[in-house]
């Protein structure tokens, strides 16, 4: 299945800024993201820390809500998803 | 001897009427109770006006407030703050600016200055080293801000003297009117600038060397380390210094929540040409930033060969998404203009904004319409002036609609714009919106941070449950912020107890963060105590009916409104007032207010 992935602010300079994805059906977000460091290497640094957990104030949006309040790296992935990744970032 | 204790020690209460100054010492307990800053203004004009007098007539009192960590070389300690009666929604506000003004009246010998009366002609205040006097300031008036800066700075022959004044619109009383200082920073809501215009004061100059010294520098240093540890490992405060705020653009419209044509819609097509992104890749000279500030979130960009200071995220939204307008040229020319004007960056697009609805639904015939960037700056220009079109927007959107017959396109709260996140994805966020005592805004407790950023933790923006304590929390810690001195960003990476420390360590006060957060509490409920006497009650702490009633039609918090209840009755249980929204006796006595 396709899947739509969108990068945001540093990690445009790791990564592309959009792009589409061909997945596996019922992929995770872990596996996504296990993909997505595959291809571009410089991402892993940015998003994870050593144990595998994704660093304070990564947000990855998953349709528009952060996966954090969905199942986390374990949400569910379907056809024509549309993934934010941010690193940490803000304002006010 | 003086008391070393990081203030400057003296506060000059200046009658513009009589032409007078009296020069008194800081009093201990104001500065023990309320600290500095916005609890110096908030306390002084509690104590010594009646509420109900009329913001732009010469009984109303403005303070210009310094704070104890401003200034001490404390990473991100650059705050001053203007305290009045608001012209524009009669609340006991104060709005806070950075750059060195801050810094620089306690080296002129001043906590703080207090303004009564009005003068017969224009004037500036010239303070220098614990003098301080009233000048003529005839030949400045009509100048911008830009210009007043630079001419009072030539004419005084001391380029290490810092300005603070107001544009075109302060002297016009519009009613979206801002104090300026060194040049492009701004004490920007809810029209201060206005009130300085109605009193004739075009400026404060501060110059001078004076020491001041803290209670204890060796304590002071070690905390101080630890905080610029945090502050340089926090991964947003990293970030604001590569983007800048406007770095928010992209994160709240993927979020769903970047209000759009007027809070119409909630995701703008455009934003990505209107972004923190794109103005790094094409405008963008350099960063640049506030008194001892290590993070440098302010952006030097370039249009045309001209040089100018910002924009920040709520001008890149004000007057992109929220117009409709995808072209970063006119966007970064229309904040400029606002700076040298000294309107409101937020007000002013947002009235804008209302007048396109109002075309775009034919309640009107003429002016500004959704997408056209044409004629834009220009009608800023005009705002300034009170001229032309601009004359019929200058004081907000809320006047405008009213006299148009209608009010609720007027995307406001107790008649000030809300900024740039859309409630109805926000419980929180909304809820501090809609118990705001200055009205709509996010600066008085910023609940985008855990709802959206996940600072300090990541809490779901949809869930009611724990919004009221987590709302006063924030509301108070800010509070306790803004009357500190330090930079409200740093709240992204500091506790109460990292402020409470570098303050006990700055004024041998002792405190832990929970009296921190106590000060805090006070400064709120000593202006709530203000806007209930000036008539607001429960039935002001509330949202515009479209954020109440029409859902968000797409994106993640499609389908949402904001729900008032039952958030606003538990917000004044957690405060200890009444289920009407008015502090009960005992929460008074707690705070001493009574
Ligand atoms: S973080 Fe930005 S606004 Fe705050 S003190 Fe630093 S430069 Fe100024």
């Amino acid at each position: 299945m396709k899947i739509t992935v969108k990068s945001f602010a540093t990690l445009r300079d790791h990564m592309d800024a959009e792009f589409a994805i061909e997945i596996q059906e019922s992929a995770t977000i872990a596996d996504l993201l296990t993909m997505l460091t595959e291809r571009y290497p410089k991402l892993e640094g940015e998003i994870f820390l050593e144990d595998g957990t994704l660093k304070d104030f990564v947000n990855i949006l998953l349709n528009g809500r952060n996966i954090a309040f969905i199942k986390g790296l374990d949400s569910i992935l379907s056809e024509g998803d549309r993934i934010a990744l941010f690193p940490p970032a803000g304002g006010g | 001897m003086a008391v070393i204790d990081g203030y400057a020690g003296k506060i000059a209460y200046v009658n513009l009427t009589k032409g007078s100054i009296e020069i008194q010492e800081t009093p201990a307990d104001l500065k023990k109770n309320y600290l500095g800053g916005r609890g110096f203004g908030t306390k002084i004009i509690s104590d010594r006006m009646d509420p109900l007098v009329d913001p732009l007539s010469p009984d109303n009192i403005l303070v210009i407030a310094s704070s104890p960590l401003t200034g001490t070389g404390i990473p991100l300690g650059s705050r001053y703050m203007v305290s009045t009666k608001s012209p524009l929604n009669n609340t006991l506000m104060s709005a806070n600016s950075g750059g060195t003004f801050g810094w620089k009246i306690k080296k002129a010998g001043f906590d703080a200055v207090v303004f009564e009366g009005r003068a017969e002609k224009p004037v500036y205040l010239y303070l220098n080293e614990g003098k301080a006097e009233l000048r003529d300031a005839t030949s400045y008036w009509g100048l911008d801000v830009h210009q007043t800066t630079d001419a009072l700075i030539a004419d005084l022959g001391d380029k290490k003297a810092k300005v603070a004044c107001i544009g075109p619109a302060g002297e016009k009383q519009s009613l979206l009117a801002c104090v300026m200082n060194d040049r492009d920073r701004a004490a920007g809501r809810s029209g201060a600038g206005a009130v300085l215009g109605s009193k004739n004061v075009k400026a404060v100059v501060a110059t001078g060397e004076l020491r001041i010294d803290e209670a204890d520098k060796d304590g002071l240093n070690a905390v101080k380390e630890r905080i610029r540890k945090k502050l340089d490992e926090n991964g947003i405060c990293q970030a604001l210094t590569t983007y800048g705020t406007a770095v928010l653009v992209n994160i709240i419209n993927e979020n769903g929540i970047l209000p759009t044509k007027n809070f119409q819609s909630a995701h703008f097509a455009g934003a990505e040409k209107v972004s923190g992104e794109r103005l790094a890749e094409t405008f963008l000279k350099k960063n640049s930033g506030c008194f001892a500030c290590t993070v440098r979130c302010s952006r030097i960009c370039e249009v045309d060969g001209i040089i100018g200071e910002g924009p920040e995220y709520e001008p890149m939204w004000g007057f992109g998404a929220d117009l409709g307008i995808d072209d970063l040229k006119t966007v970064i020319q229309a904040a400029w203009e606002c700076n040298k004007l000294g309107l409101d960056a937020v007000g002013t697009p947002t009235a804008i904004a209302c007048a396109m609805e109002m075309r775009e639904k034919g309640y009107i015939t003429e002016g500004p319409q959704f997408g056209n960037p044409e004629g834009i700056v220009e009608l800023v220009r005009q705002m300034g002036l009170r001229e032309g079109f601009g004359a019929e927007l200058t004081d907000g959107s809320y006047r405008f609609a009213e006299r148009h017959g209608y009010p609720e396109l007027s995307m406001s709260v107790k008649k000030q714009d809300l900024p740039a996140y859309d409630p109805r994805g926000l419980q929180g966020h909304g809820l501090s919106y809609a118990t705001s005592v200055r009205g709509g805004d996010h600066v008085y407790g910023y609940m985008v941070s855990p709802e959206v950023l996940g600072a300090p933790e990541k809490l779901d923006p949809f869930v009611n449950d724990g919004k009221a304590t987590w709302t006063r929390i924030f509301q108070d810690l800010t509070a306790a912020i803004d009357a500190s001195g330090m930079c409200l960003f740093s709240s992204f990476a500091l506790n109460a107890d990292d402020y409470a420390d570098l303050t006990a360590a700055t004024t041998g006060i002792s405190m832990d963060g929970a009296a921190l957060l106590k000060i805090g509490e006070r400064i709120w409920n000593l202006q709530k105590l203000f806007n209930i006497k000036v008539g607001y009650t429960k039935a002001d702490d509330t949202l515009p009916a479209r954020l109440l009633n029409d859902p968000i039609k797409e994106g993640g918090p499609k389908g949402r409104v904001w729900e008032r209840e039952p958030l606003l009755s538990e917000y004044y249980t957690e405060r200890g007032w009444d289920a009407e929204g008015v502090p009960t006796q005992e929460k008074l006595r707690e705070l001493g207010l009574e």
